[in-house]
């Protein structure tokens, strides 16, 4: 027995080094994913313990030691699931922007792309830091130090130089590392400074009348909980209670001379992981998807191998039968052979599977700006599930694929009559044939070899049908972004401008008056309690001009006791289209105001951080602060958005100002980029590059082991052709447009088929993101550059792989008899 | 004793057939091919002077591992001697490089194989055609050209959409013949082209190639067979890489074949067959 498995491995050594290679890859990126997938389950509680991230953190605009903070940490205490608390300060920078002059900035690279308005520091040189953060990637460089958030890396690089400018002062510095932070996605947070820095910050708070920089105590909170869920509901309940705390304190001292209002927020860092998850998961998903499609794909080229050696054989394999062999000895020796090579494949895909994971994971998440390598650890599921998917595919393959071996008799195997081909019509006659030669005998070769042929066009299809379902998908994520806009539930304006005057009606007045104008509206972030839980919500003047059509069920809110919800946050509680409930508007008033609200309709979204819509009516008449230098919405007709630079010389004529005092301003788009569209495009590009990379890499080695097979296989054919007088060029040709042809005939069909399934697909799973929904473009112009690109690769390749037809001397290959 | 019997041979030999005035088709100077295996080299071709008169029937014969395949294919431009200048028509080939020896070879040389080789995976007619279009010529004018030549072999019309392994191997070898001639060429080369078929097969192959030669095809056989090459005009005998001896038969006459057989009997156990 153990010598016919020899002889088995003596022949095809190719096709054996490209299963090996394959089988290796499967399990590779089965582990890889499924350690990403499961993980994510763990992913919270690694990354803040790896990240040295406390739960929550309340952060108190009142001076260390102030009297509101007091009396939120006296809270604290009594709490049994503290497990640390820390008292930080925290210098928080508003900084008013103007065009040359400057009260106050802080700029990021020397061309501003990055200039921000709003952003806290904490001392990295402080020792009493009990939260001082895990930071990588330092280096040294010029002017004080600056330590960044995985999210600065969306548009940012390490090293780049930072400007810090203060009333005629301007200070250098520079991005000296970046520290893992467990905040939310696409917010600038807070950043860690020097101690040079941050003494610099304490002298100018000092002088700053305005409150520009302004000293707040950052209380930071590491729970004793190790459950995700219980973690996540205690941080909401802390949330809650510090707002509660503030209100009341608040209540008692109006009209108490000396004494403000004390404001406070709260980050809480479960949403990281809500955040984060999604991302994490379609990157987890596709390297499973990619593992089970190589597996596929192993189990072809096996189907092709066993079929094609039992034919080959057969005359072997009647003799021994003839010698005593039954078929299922005859089946096992096969099954033995890819058994080896599967079990030493898995083990070194195991090897490097475990030692590769966080390479891979770094590698990855790093393309889509996500530093989640030390937070995702190596899950043994996918060590067994990997086991399991090579076992299935190669038990299963050899068995079905060694079904001809019953029928070798050893009377037919010696009177060679068992079939050898499987096509009786003279198919492409080449006396019809009015093409070039070599493209008909290419064609005929491919219609000649009908396992060979089958095997190609379903290797092709599969991955012409998957880079083009990637392809819709990278289309509508990075090029053209309705889709994603649309999903994310966020209005895209053509501008969002706030202004920091008085009166701002003449300034908002004047672009009004501009020939293009068509709309504005006033649009309220805010946060309110339903059922005892705080949620963040958005008012809109009016819902009839918004340009992202969000609505899945029902209808928009025509009226002010009208509400729509997150379609997911809706089926989470159970809420249904005509039910009412009540909004607890505690950010409006120090009293607590209830709103009873019908849902009228639900809405989509792949975010977390918006679960609610309703008019700016419901809660205007509680709005106690001035709404005057609020941002508002500004719509232009169509085609006719004017620049950044007309809209500010249209309101630098108002009052002949030289500089305006925005208090906020960025375009539509720019608004989404800051909230996801970075990301989102660099997820697609990430998966874009690693799909097409793989996909290239796997036909390739296909080609190569299908080429050298079939130059094995058709030596002599081409060393009589040769001695009919081909050329070598006209025989790569004839090979490399067989393989063309094949390869048009996968890619045509899985092209247009993974075109016109992905948004069907998509909608499939996209409920588990809270998307009902998809309206995925098909960009047929991707299709067709599939369509031809394939084709290409393929020719080259087959050129290339083509070139040992050189070596074919018909002399020699002649002489060689039987 | 037998060197010397070899080397009065070899000079008889050049007496023979003077290379400067036949009229030729193929000639050889000094031509060599030497295989090394394994380091070992072993001298297949040794310094061999030949002309291929035009128009000749000519079979070369000598015993296994003399050299008379790799002769055939040296003398065709399938294979680079490793000396020595061969002469095609006037065309110098040994100079050629693979692809324009590959060229050179659709228009002037046709061949018949053993095993015949055609491609499992095309009709007969495609494998003729496959041939024949090589040519540069109209294709419909190479088609009529091979469905005459079918005729002529006894291939009927209703055979040519059969693949190769629906027929015999009398069938085959026919067609293995006519993809040797359709293009026409100058010479036709056969290598053992009867060695795997049975006696009225052989017969009627070898009658088809009579008939060649009788229309002024030049042929250069490679045969064991006597009754094969009792069919040429002329008989080469090779032995380790050198042209022994050569005898005329004259040109073929069925009816005086005991004859030839004898003659060619004769010269061939003078030979040491």
């Amino acid at each position: 027995m153990w010598s016919i498995i020899k002889s088995h491995f003596h022949k095809g050594k190719v096709g054996y080094i490209i299963t090996s290679l394959f089988v290796i890859l499967s399990v590779l990126m089965m582990i890889v994913g499924v350690s990403i997938c499961l993980g994510i389950n763990e992913m919270y509680l690694n990354a803040r313990n790896l990240s040295n991230s406390p739960d929550i953190s309340l952060y108190v605009k009142e001076s260390v030691g102030g009297p509101a903070s007091q009396r939120v940490i006296d809270n604290l205490t009594q709490r049994e699931d503290i497990e640390t608390l820390d008292i930080q300060p925290y210098y928080k920078l508003e900084m008013p922007e103007s065009d040359n002059g400057y009260v106050c900035n802080f700029i990021f690279s020397d061309n501003s792309v990055m200039a921000m308005k709003s952003i806290g520091f904490y001392n990295i040189d402080d020792s009493n830091n009990k939260f001082k953060p895990y930071v990588r990637n330092q280096i040294d460089g010029e002017g004080f130090k600056f330590y960044v958030s995985g999210n600065y890396l969306i548009t940012g690089h390490i090293g780049d130089r930072v400007f810090f400018r203060y009333n005629g002062e301007e200070y250098l510095g520079y991005v000296a590392g970046v520290f893992d932070d467990m905040c939310k996605l696409y917010s600038a947070q807070y950043f860690y400074v020097d101690n040079d820095f941050f003494s610099l910050l304490t002298k100018y708070s000092q002088e700053d009348s305005q409150n520009y920089i302004m000293l707040q105590q950052a209380i930071n909170i590491r729970l004793s909980c190790n459950d995700e869920v219980q973690s996540k509901n205690a941080q909401n309940e802390i949330a809650t209670t510090f707002i509660d705390i503030l209100n009341e304190y608040n209540k008692q001292n109006i009209g108490v001379e000396n004494q403000v209002i004390v404001d406070g927020n709260s980050g809480i860092r479960q949403v990281f992981k809500d955040a984060t998850s999604p991302f994490i998961l379609i990157l987890g998903a596709a390297m499973i998807a990619f593992a089970v499609i190589v597996a596929v794909i192993v189990a072809i080229v096996i189907a092709f191998l066993v079929r094609s050696s039992v034919m080959d054989e057969v005359r072997n394999l009647g003799v021994l039968k003839s010698l005593g062999y039954t078929t299922n000895m005859l089946r096992l020796s096969y099954l033995a052979i890819y058994g080896i090579i599967a079990l030493a494949c898995m083990l070194v895909g195991i090897v490097l599977g475990i030692t590769l994971m966080p390479t891979f994971v770094n590698i990855i998440t790093n393309m889509a700006r996500l530093d989640m390598s030390r937070a995702v650890s190596l899950n043994v599921g996918g060590v067994f599930i990997a086991i399991a998917l090579i076992i299935f595919v190669i038990g299963g393959v050899v068995m079905l694929a060694t079904g001809k071996v019953k029928r070798v008799t050893p009377l037919s195997a010696m009177r060679n009559n068992v079939e050898t081909h499987n096509f009786k019509r003279n198919l492409i006659p080449l006396s019809k044939s009015k093409v070039h030669l070599n493209v008909t005998l290419g064609a005929k070769s491919a219609v000649g070899e009908v396992n060979r042929s089958i095997m190609v066009i379903a290797v092709v299809l599969i991955m012409s049908l998957l880079t083009s379902f990637i392809s819709v998908i990278y289309y509508n994520l990075k090029v053209d972004q309705t889709a994603i806009i649309q999903m994310s539930a966020i209005e895209c304006p053509d501008y969002v401008i706030g202004l920091r005057y008085d009166d701002t009606k003449p300034y908002f007045d004047a672009l009004r008056g501009m020939d293009s104008y068509e709309y504005d509206m006033l649009a309220y972030d805010a946060s309110c309690y339903i059922d005892g839980q705080w949620q963040r919500g958005q008012y809109y003047e009016n819902f009839e001009i918004l340009r992202t059509k969000i609505l899945y069920k029902g209808r928009y809110p025509k009226y002010s006791n009208e509400i729509i919800l997150n379609e997911k946050y809706a089926k989470e509680k159970g809420y249904e289209i005509g039910d009412t409930i009540t909004l607890n508007l505690h950010e409006y008033s120090l009293d607590t105001i209830n709103k009873e609200c019908v849902i009228v309709g639900y809405y989509q979204s792949v975010f977390e951080n918006c679960n609610y819509m309703a008019y700016y009516d419901l809660v205007k008449e509680y709005i106690k602060v001035d709404t005057n230098n609020w941002q508002r919405f500004f719509y232009f007709k169509q085609g006719q958005t004017p620049s950044i630079e007309d809209i500010k010389a249209v309101l630098k004529t108002v009052n002949n100002e030289s500089e305006i005092n925005f208090g906020g301003f960025v375009t539509g788009r720019a608004r989404l980029e800051n909230m996801i569209l970075n990301t989102v495009e660099s997820t697609a590009e990430a998966v874009m590059t690693v799909f097409m990379s793989i996909t290239a890499i796997i036909i390739s080695l296909l080609l190569i082991m299908l080429i050298r097979l079939k130059i094995l296989r058709e030596r002599r054919n081409y060393a009589v052709y040769k001695a009919l007088g081909y050329t070598t060029t006209n025989i790569m040709t004839q090979i490399a447009i067989t393989m063309v042809i094949l390869g048009v005939i996968g890619s045509v069909v899985g092209s247009i088929v993974g075109a016109l399934l992905t948004s069907p697909i998509l909608s499939l799973v996209g409920g588990m993101i809270g998307v009902g929904h998809f309206a995925f473009v098909i960009p047929w112009g991707f299709v067709v550059a599939i369509l031809f690109g394939v084709p290409i690769l393929i020719y080259l390749v087959s050129m290339l792989c083509a070139v040992p037809v050189r070596k074919i001397t018909p002399a020699k290959s002649l002489r060689e008899r039987g | 004793m037998e060197e010397q019997m070899t080397e009065n041979l070899i000079q008889s030999n050049n007496m023979v057939l003077d290379t400067n005035t036949c009229d030729y088709v193929i000639k050889t100077d000094g031509l060599c091919k030497t295989f090394s295996t394994g380091g070992v080299q072993q001298h297949v071709l040794n310094n061999l002077d030949l002309c291929i008169v035009k128009g000749d029937f000519t079979v070369i014969m000598g015993n296994s591992g003399s050299g008379k395949s790799t002769l055939l294919y040296a003398l065709s431009g399938m294979d680079k001697p490793s000396l020595g200048v061969i002469d095609f028509d006037g065309e110098e080939i040994t100079k050629y490089s693979n692809d324009k020896l590959a060229k050179f070879r659709r228009a002037n040389c046709g061949f018949i194989f053993q095993e015949v080789f055609l491609n499992d995976n095309m009709s007969v007619m495609d494998n003729v055609l496959a041939a024949g279009y090589l040519s540069g010529l109209p294709r419909k004018q190479v088609y009529q050209t091979a469905c005459n030549y079918f005729d002529k072999v006894g291939i009927p019309q209703e055979m040519y959409k059969k693949f190769p392994s629906q027929m015999s191997g009398g069938e085959l070898q026919r067609v293995g013949l006519v993809r040797a001639i359709i293009n026409d060429p100058k010479v036709v080369f056969a290598d053992e082209p009867t060695g795997a078929l049975n006696s009225a097969n052989s017969i009627a192959v070898l009658d088809i190639m009579n008939d060649l030669h009788k229309e002024g095809k030049s042929i250069v056989m490679v045969t064991h067979d006597m009754r094969s090459a009792i069919r040429g005009n002329r008989v080469l005998y090779l032995k380790d890489g050198v042209i022994l001896n050569e005898i005329s038969l004259g040109d073929y006459d069925k009816e005086q074949e005991k004859q030839r057989l004898d003659k060619l009997k004769s010269f061939l156990e003078e030979m040491g067959w």
